[in-house]
């Protein structure tokens, strides 16, 4: 079924015998007895806890936040904003993920059908109150749509600090970095002007302590999950990581410490015979939990994947010392993963998805990509023809946030995860 | 280790029966099956279903717990909590297949809610497979409706079928408007016999046209639980003859097995080429 490297693209006529066929209908398979049993005790607690705080489109921990401080809370698309300038302002960043499988009712009208899923339920979002204590949004520069989103945004809510977010794609210090370093100063100058705090360089600081100590409590879990990804499986590590999004670092990071205590001392959690896959392309739009589940329970460990990214942007520490706002800019030109919304020679598309499938010992890749995604789907093509180079075994599907039904694609991953268990390294 | 015996076990977790099968290999080619169970849900548990049925074909084979090598799913069985590994149900019922019919380089696995035809090498690689689409139409449900409207046994409609003598066409293969049909033709005198065979000849097309589109030659095996439907297999068999096709349908004593076979077979390779690796599995059989 799968050679090394030959793709398997979504053709529903079987004739490579790992596609989807016609068959399907179901949704997600029953619970695994064994997700059942990582989702018991004391890190199932935690992982119930994320959960909630995910599906509470109407952000009741902020407003708890917001009335318990006092202080502003501005939301921002997911990708990548310097959510360690708001931090030192005293402002809430506030990453709003879509609305999942909330039923669209508003949001539709503004979008044509062949645009992706999260502006919609964002502009629902919106509209129907979930998002109104929030005093701000930022919409970093994903793609067009999220551009478009950000207009809509200044006229849906006037009252409101709305910026679209752009980022430099020259990344020598004296071009992108100048700039990059004038969008932090005026976006600091716009919280400043609603109430926020001044930015201040020990602040900023202190907050990039914060985020450095946040960002590296989850490299430590994507480590371990790579390590032993029975222990983290990643339909948990998701809503844990989707917590983040809406609680304060600082508290954030005791809930990564309790989880990954809670995860590492559970007995029940033991390794079987799974593939281990890479799954890539879902940076934004975020699938439903019960995608990533479903791609679990066909036999796949994800040892690796883009879900909530804006946590693992930055890949490294960024530097404590010295000017806190260059260092911040010096993170971001030369220490950002690669990604389809960051300017990379087309050459160089997929190598690091090539390096990352090496160091977590990946032995094939998901692409799954949100339906109607540009910056996934455009650079699939190379990132794909990296990985076919470098021998990889890979199928493709797509997503929306609130698809309901997985069964095409749990025979598409359950065959994908066969084939490289039984014929990986044997003659085609 | 590859030449060493080794026991795994099977266990394919269906729409409406569990099967196990425990088997023996020795790496070299040496496949014995110790036990096989077939258990039909009957509206309970399906993951108690399993766990029980697997531990009475473990006491059949003679083998302990301790001496599985791999227990690995299919079908519905991702939710086996002490499973190994689990595999998705073509790729078991090829590997059943071809060591239930080693002759076989197709299947037709013929399940409660879905039939698929599929192709495979001498390796049980699958090449190729076509699948009916998304309801129950033709598929074993369909036939257990039957059975309900007509009063007779699973068991009794092979025969019936076969002794039939004047096929009576089914205008309908829809699990949910045969029983319309049914009730139709019995009102209308039809013999029983007759009515299955009509069935049988309408469901035979429908699975032909799955092997012809998958491109089967030679030996294909029926396998699911309609494949022990005598009356079902002839159908199939004259439905082939009738299309002067390069295939020869053969069914198995065991067919409703393969997928829990293939699982086992399939299992005992993977323990070997991990323990090659010297990443053998903890908890293995832990049942």
């Amino acid at each position: 079924m799968t050679g090394g490297g030959r793709g398997h693209g979504r053709g529903g006529d079987g004739s490579c015998g790992c596609g989807p066929g016609e068959g399907g209908c179901g949704s997600a398979a029953p619970a695994a007895a064994g997700e059942a049993a990582a989702g018991a005790g004391a890190a199932g607690a935690v992982v119930a806890r994320c959960t909630a705080l995910m599906q509470d489109l109407r952000l009741g921990s902020v407003r708890a936040w917001k009335e318990r401080t006092g202080g502003l809370a501005v939301g921002y698309m997911p990708v990548y904003v310097p959510r360690e300038v708001l931090h030192a302002q005293g402002v809430l960043p506030v990453g709003i993920a879509g609305g999942g499988e909330m039923e669209i009712i508003r949001g539709d009208a503004y979008y044509q059908s062949y645009i992706c899923h999260i502006p919609r339920s964002t502009v629902e979002l919106g509209l129907d109150g979930s998002l109104d204590c929030l005093d701000g949004m930022l919409f970093p520069a994903i793609c067009d749509v999220i551009r478009n989103l950000s207009g809509m945004w200044k006229m849906l809510f006037p009252g409101k600090l709305v910026r679209y977010m752009d980022v430099p794609q020259d990344f020598d210090p004296s071009m992108g970095g100048v700039f990059w370093r004038h969008e932090i100063r005026s976006l600091a100058e716009d919280l400043a002007a609603r109430g926020a705090r001044p930015l201040e360089d020990g602040a900023l600081r202190d907050s990039i302590r914060a985020y450095n100590a946040n960002r590296r409590r989850i490299r430590d879990l994507m480590e371990l999950r790579r390590r032993e990804p029975w222990k983290v499986p990643t339909h948990e590590l998701y809503v844990v990581l989707r917590a983040g999004l809406v609680l304060p670092v600082e508290e954030h990071t005791a809930l990564l410490d309790e989880y990954r205590e809670a995860a590492l001392a559970d007995p029940d959690r033991r390794p079987l015979d799974q593939a281990r896959v890479v799954v890539t392309g879902s940076f934004c739009e975020q699938p439903p939990l019960g995608l990533i589940k479903t791609l679990e329970r066909a036999g796949c460990y994800i040892v690796d994947d883009d879900f909530v990214q804006v946590h693992r942007w930055l890949k490294g520490d960024v530097r404590e010392d010295g000017d806190p706002v260059e260092n911040l800019v010096r993170a971001f030109l030369e220490d950002s993963i690669a990604h389809p919304t960051r300017w990379i020679d087309r050459d160089r598309k997929g190598e690091e998805l090539v390096a990352r499938v090496r160091e977590s010992r990946a032995e094939g890749v998901l692409f799954c990509a949100a339906s109607f995604c540009d910056p996934a789907l455009l650079d699939q093509p190379m990132i794909v023809a990296a990985v076919e180079r470098a021998g990889i075994p890979w199928t493709g599907f797509k997503f929306s946030e609130n698809t309901g039904q997985f069964q095409v694609i749990r025979e598409q991953a359950g065959t994908f995860a066969d084939s490289i268990k039984l014929w990986t390294g044997a003659q085609a | 280790m590859s030449g060493a015996d080794m026991i795994t076990a099977g266990i394919d977790v269906g729409s409406s029966a569990v099967k196990v099968a425990v088997m023996r290999t020795d790496g070299r080619g040496g496949e014995e099956m110790l036990s096989g169970r077939c258990e039909r849900m009957r509206r309970r548990d399906a993951l108690e279903v399993a766990r029980a049925v697997f531990e009475e074909a473990l006491a059949e084979s003679g083998a302990g717990r301790g001496e599985i090598g791999y227990v690995a799913t299919t079908g519905e069985g991702e939710g086996v909590d002490f499973r190994t590994g689990h595999f998705y149900g073509m790729t078991t019922h090829a590997r059943g297949g071809l060591f239930l019919e080693p002759e076989a380089r197709a299947v037709i696995d013929i399940g409660a809610l879905h039939t698929r035809a599929l192709l495979m090498d001498g390796r049980a690689k699958v090449l190729g497979y076509r699948m009916t689409s998304q309801c129950a139409s033709g598929s074993g449900q369909f036939l257990e409706n039957i059975t309900r409207y007509l009063g007779v046994t699973l068991e009794e409609i092979g025969p019936l079928s076969l002794a039939a003598d004047d096929p009576e066409k089914c205008s309908s293969i829809c699990a949910v408007l045969a029983e319309t049909d049914v009730i139709n033709m019995v009102s209308r005198g039809i013999p029983v016999p007759n009515i299955l065979k009509g069935i049988h000849q309408s469901m035979a097309g429908r699975y032909y046209r799955l092997i012809a589109g998958a491109g089967a030659r030679g030996v294909v095996l029926v396998t699911g639980g309609p494949a022990a439907d005598v009356g079902l297999v002839r159908a199939l068999q004259e439905e082939a003859a009738a299309n002067r096709s390069p295939v020869e349908i053969r069914s198995h004593p065991r067919s409703v097995l393969a997928g829990a076979i293939g699982a086992a077979l399939w299992g005992a390779f993977r323990a070997r080429r991990l323990a090659e690796k010297g990443l053998a599995l903890s908890g293995a059989g832990g049942a």
